[in-house]
C-alpha cells in the first residue's frame, strides 16, 4: 500500500493520456505477479485466447464457426480453472469412490483466477451475442482483464462496463476524492473490522470445547468477516477504479437488511450472480421452461455458484442450500413472509446465512454439522464459558460497529445531515478529519500485523 | 445562482484540500518508506528487524523475495512504534478491545494471556524431568524438590474470570508425576504486587517470602539473615509487556538486594568462560535489564560463595525466574549451580555438574511447563 499504490498513481496521473493504459498494464501485471510470479504467464495466455477467439467471432459473427470460436475459448478457460481448482477435489472424489489411491497433486492455485476467468469470458460471451465489438488492441484488453484494483477479488468486471472508459475516462478532483474516500473505507472495513473478526474467528478454532455461546459468537463474527472483508475489497476496487477514471458497479448492497433470501442475494456479491443469471440461467432458459426443467436450472446454477466458491463439498452443500431456500421461497415460503412481521423476516434470513456460512467456513462437512449441532446445544457443549465471555465483552463494539455499518443506518444518517445547514458545516471539516485519521490507523494496523490475505483471494 | 456557485467553488476547494492533504501524507510516508536506513533492532519489541532482501532472480521466481520484502517492509515501515502504539490505543481505548496483541491489563499489571492448558507438554515437563532425575539424581539418592512458579494469570486472569491455566491441574500433574520430590508450595507467598507491572517477573525485593519458603523446605532457613540492601537502578524499567503490546504501561523500577554475602559471591558462566558479580550491572542499560540477575540467560552457571558458614551446595534447574530468587538462597549453600536445560541438553550436563550430595530444585514457571517443548 505504501510501496506500490502510491508511486503507481503518481506516474500515471503524470504520464500522457495516450500512456496511462500501459502504465495501468505494466503496474498490474508487476502487482499480479509480485505473489507468484508464474501466474502472471498463465493470465497472459488466457488473454491471448480470448483475444484471439473475440477477433474470430466477431470475424465469423453470426455464423456456425463463431460458435466453435466460442467453444474453444470458453473451453480453454474451463479446463484451465478447472485444472487449478478442481484436479485435487477430483482425485479425492475418484479414490473415495472407486477406492483407487491416485495421489493429489498439490497446485497452487493462481489467486483471483476464479474472478478474472469469469471475466474474461464474459467478454468472449458478450462479443459473440454482438453486445459489444471485439477489442482490436491486444494491450487494451489485457489492461481490461488485469486492472489491479479489482484483479484478485472483485467484483466480476464485464467488459461492457468498461470499455468505453478503456478508451476515454474522465479524470477530476472530485472523483479522486470520492475515490480516496471509498478506497479508505474499504480499507478500513478490511483492515479494523473483518481482520479483528477473523481473530475472534481463530480464537475459536484454537478452543478446545467451544461452549454454546462461543459458536454463536464464532458464526456471527465469521458472517460478519466475511462480509466485511469481501465487500470492503470491493469498496477498495471500486474507489481505486474512480481514482483511475473507471466506473464499477458495485457488488454488495447491504445484504443484510434483506427479508428472503431471494433478496438477499440480490445483494450480497452481486457481479457473480448476475453473471450466472446472465451468462448461465437465462441461456437455460430461467424461467421460461417447464417447472421440472426450471427447478433443475435453480440446482445447476447454484451447484456452480457454490463450486465457484471453493473446490469442497461444503462449499456446493452451501450453494445448494440456498437453492433449496429459493425455490422454498418462490413456491410457499414468499407467501408467508410476505404475511409475518419485518423483524421475523430478518431473523429469518439472519438465521439462514449464519448457518450457512459455518457450512462455508467448516473444513468439511462434518466439522460443519458438528459446529451446527452445538450451536443449538447438542454435543455437549457447555452454554457459556470463561472463555466466551470474556471473548463477548472484548469484541462487543466491534460487534457493534459491524452491525451498525452493516446496515444503511450510517450513510442515511450522514445524508439527512448534509441536508441541514450547521450540520453540513461541521461535516466538511469532519469528513476530512475522519478520513486522514482512518488513514492513519488503517496504516497502524498493517504495520502492526502479520500478514492478512483477503478471504476471497482463495477464489 | 451566485450561492450556488459559491457552493460549487467552496466545494470544489474543498476537495482539492482533502485530496491533497490525503496524497500529500501517503505520498510522504511512501518516500520515507522507500529511503529510510534499515534500522537493525527494535528496542521496544527486544528483537531483530528483518531487512532487505537480495534481489535475485531466483528468489523473484519462487516468490521468497517478495514475502521477505513484505517483512522488511512491515518492520521497517517509518514511525513502527508510534503506528503500533496507535494501533494498541485504538484497540484498548477506542474499540474498547481488553487485550493487544494478546496482552491484557488488570489494575495495572499487564499480562499476557496463556491458555488453554496443555496437559501433554505439562506431561512432557514431567517426562523431561524425571530423565534428569533418573540420569543423576535417582543413584546418588540426593534431596530432591520441586516448585511451580505461578505466572502473572494466576493472580490476575484466572481469579477475575479471564481465559487462563486451569491451574489446580496444572499443580496437580507436576505434584502426582514427580513422586520422587518434595513439592514446595510457592503459590501462598506471593501476589500480583510481586511481579513487575510491565514485565512477565517477578520483583526481588518482593521474594524474601518465597525465598523463606523455599529455604525451609530445604532445610537452610536458618542459615538465612533476611538482612539484604535495596539498591535501586537509575534508570526505569520497560518491561516485555510494553513493547509488545504498545499500550502506555507505566515504567516499573528494578531493584536487586545485596548483603556481604551476594557481594562477596562470583558467578563464573560456562558458556562465556567468565566469572562475574551476582548482579551484572552493566546490564541495567541493556535491551534487557533484567539480565541484571546472574547476567541473564545462561545454560550453566555456578555461584561460589566464599563467605558460607557451611559445605553444603544446591543445584537449581531453572528459567529465567530463577535468577533473582537465587541470590537470596545465597546463605545457605557454599555454592549454588544452576542449570537451565533449554540451552544445554539433558545429556550433556553430566559433563560439566558432578553430582553427589547436593540439594536438588527444580523451579520452573508455569508458561515454560506449558511449552515445555523447549526443555532440551
Amino acid at each position: 500500500m505504501y510501496y506500490f499504490f502510491p508511486l503507481v498513481l503518481l506516474i500515471y496521473f503524470l504520464v500522457p493520456f495516450r500512456a496511462k493504459n500501459p502504465v495501468l498494464l505494466i503496474a498490474s501485471l508487476i502487482f499480479y505477479g509480485w505473489g507468484e510470479p508464474i501466474n502472471v504467464v498463465y493470465m497472459l495466455l488466457s488473454i491471448a485466447v480470448h483475444y484471439v477467439c473475440g477477433l474470430l467471432i466477431e470475424r465469423d459473427f453470426g455464423q456456425s464457426r463463431a460458435k466453435l470460436w466460442l467453444i474453444l475459448a470458453t473451453v480453454f478457460s474451463l479446463v484451465l480453472l478447472g485444472y487449478f481448482k478442481y484436479t485435487d477435489f477430483l482425485i479425492e472424489n475418484v479414490n473415495f469412490i472407486l477406492g483407487t489411491h491416485f495421489p493429489l497433486q498439490n497446485i497452487v492455485l493462481p489467486i483471483g483466477v476464479s474472478f478474472y476467468t469469469f471475466q474474461i469470458m464474459s467478454y468472449t460471451f458478450d462479443v459473440y451475442r454482438g453486445e459489444t465489438p471485439a477489442q482490436k488492441n491486444i494491450f487494451t484488453l489485457a489492461t481490461y482483464l488485469s486492472l489491479f484494483p479489482q484483479l484478485i477479488a472483485g467484483p466480476i468486471v464485464r467488459y461492457v462496463d468498461v470499455a468505453a472508459e478503456l478508451v476515454r475516462r474522465e479524470h477530476s478532483v472530485a472523483r479522486m476524492r470520492l475515490g480516496l474516500r471509498r478506497f479508505l473505507l474499504g480499507l478500513g472495513k478490511k483492515v479494523i473490522l473483518a481482520n479483528s473478526l477473523g481473530e475472534l474467528c481463530q480464537h475459536f478454532q484454537n478452543a478446545e470445547n467451544p461452549s454454546v455461546l462461543f459458536h454463536w459468537l464464532y458464526a456471527a463474527a465469521f458472517t460478519l468477516q466475511i462480509y466485511f472483508d469481501f465487500s470492503g475489497y470491493s469498496d477498495m476496487a471500486i474507489g481505486m477504479g474512480k481514482l483511475l477514471g473507471f466506473n464499477f458497479l458495485e457488488n454488495f448492497n447491504y445484504p443484510f437488511i434483506a427479508r428472503s433470501i431471494t433478496e438477499f442475494w440480490r445483494r450480497w456479491h452481486m457481479s457473480l450472480s448476475t453473471w450466472f443469471r446472465d451468462y448461465l440461467y437465462i441461456p437455460l432458459g430461467g424461467n421460461r421452461v417447464s417447472q421440472g426443467r426450471w427447478v433443475l436450472n435453480i440446482l445447476l446454477v447454484w451447484f456452480l455458484t457454490g463450486l465457484w466458491h471453493g473446490a469442497a463439498w461444503n462449499f456446493i452443500f452451501w450453494g445448494l442450500l440456498f437453492a433449496f431456500f429459493l425455490l422454498a421461497e418462490k413456491f410457499w415460503l414468499g407467501k408467508w413472509l410476505s404475511r409475518i412481521p419485518a423483524p421475523l423476516t430478518h431473523i429469518y434470513v439472519l438465521l439462514i446465512v449464519v448457518l450457512s456460512f459455518v457450512l462455508f467456513d467448516a473444513p468439511g462437512l462434518r466439522i460443519a454439522g458438528e459446529r451446527m449441532v452445538a450451536m443449538f446445544g447438542g454435543r455437549g457443549a457447555p452454554l457459556a464459558d470463561t472463555e466466551a465471555i470474556y471473548y463477548l465483552r472484548s469484541y462487543a463494539v466491534i460487534f457493534l460497529l459491524a452491525i451498525i455499518g452493516s446496515t444503511r443506518w450510517p450513510k442515511t444518517t450522514i445524508e439527512r445531515l448534509q441536508k441541514a445547514p450547521l450540520a453540513a458545516k461541521i461535516l466538511t471539516i469532519a469528513e476530512p478529519v475522519m478520513d486522514i485519521s482512518l488513514l492513519l490507523v488503517v496504516t497502524a494496523y498493517l504495520v502492526d500485523s502479520s500478514f492478512n490475505p483477503f478471504l476471497y483471494f482463495r477464489f | 445562482m451566485q450561492a450556488n456557485e459559491q457552493t460549487q467553488a467552496n466545494q470544489k476547494k474543498s476537495n482539492f484540500i482533502i485530496v491533497l492533504s490525503i496524497c500529500s501524507i501517503w505520498l510522504i510516508l511512501c518516500v520515507v518508506a522507500w529511503f529510510k536506513t534499515p534500522e537493525a533492532t527494535s528496542e521496544s519489541e527486544r528483537r531483530k528487524l528483518a531487512q532487505a532482501p537480495e534481489l535475485k532472480l531466483e528468489t523473484v521466481a519462487n516468490g521468497t523475495y517478495m514475502k521477505d520484502f513484505e517483512t522488511y517492509a512491515q518492520d521497517q515501515f517509518p514511525l513502527r512504534f508510534p503506528f503500533r502504539q496507535l494501533k494498541a490505543y485504538t484497540r484498548f481505548y477506542g474499540l474498547r478491545q481488553l487485550d493487544s496483541n494478546e496482552i491484557y491489563v488488570l489494575d495495572g499489571f499487564a499480562a499476557k494471556q496463556e491458555y488453554p492448558l496443555k496437559e501433554n507438554e505439562i506431561l512432557l515437563a514431567t517426562t523431561r524431568i524425571r530423565y534428569l532425575y533418573e540420569k543423576y539424581l535417582e543413584a546418588q539418592d540426593l534431596n530432591v524438590f520441586i516448585s511451580v512458579i505461578p505466572d502473572k494469570n494466576y493472580y490476575l486472569g484466572y481469579q477475575q474470570a479471564y481465559p487462563s491455566l486451569d491451574y489446580e491441574r496444572l499443580f496437580s500433574l507436576i505434584q502426582d508425576n514427580t513422586e520422587y520430590a518434595t513439592y514446595i508450595d510457592i503459590t501462598g507467598a506471593l501476589a500480583i504486587e510481586d511481579y513487575y507491572a510491565s514485565d512477565i517477573h517477578w520483583k526481588q525485593e518482593s521474594l524474601r517470602d518465597v525465598a523463606q519458603v523455599l529455604a525451609k523446605s530445604l532445610g537452610i532457613a536458618d542459615s538465612l539473615s533476611g538482612t539484604y540492601y535495596a539498591q535501586e537502578a537509575a534508570t526505569a524499567f520497560y518491561g516485555v509487556y510494553r513493547g509488545q503490546s504498545a499500550l502506555p504501561l507505566k515504567p516499573d523500577q528494578i531493584r536487586y538486594l545485596t548483603n556481604e554475602t551476594t557481594e562477596a559471591a562470583t558467578v563464573f558462566n560456562y558458556e562465556t568462560g567468565q566469572t562475574t558479580p551476582v548482579y551484572d550491572l552493566p546490564k541495567l542499560d541493556s535491551r534487557d535489564p533484567y539480565d541484571v540477575y546472574l547476567s541473564g540467560a545462561s545454560p550453566l552457571l555456578v555461584i561460589d560463595n566464599p563467605l558460607a558458614q557451611e559445605s553444603r551446595e544446591l543445584i537449581i534447574f531453572r528459567d529465567s525466574f530463577g535468577s533473582s530468587v537465587t541470590p537470596l538462597l545465597l546463605e545457605g549453600y557454599r555454592k549454588i549451580t544452576l542449570i537451565d536445560t533449554r540451552y544445554i541438553a539433558s545429556d550433556l550436563v553430566g559433563n560439566y555438574v558432578t553430582f553427589t550430595d547436593q540439594d536438588v530444585l527444580f523451579l520452573y514457571n508455569t508458561l515454560l511447563l506449558n511449552s515445555a517443548t523447549m526443555l532440551k
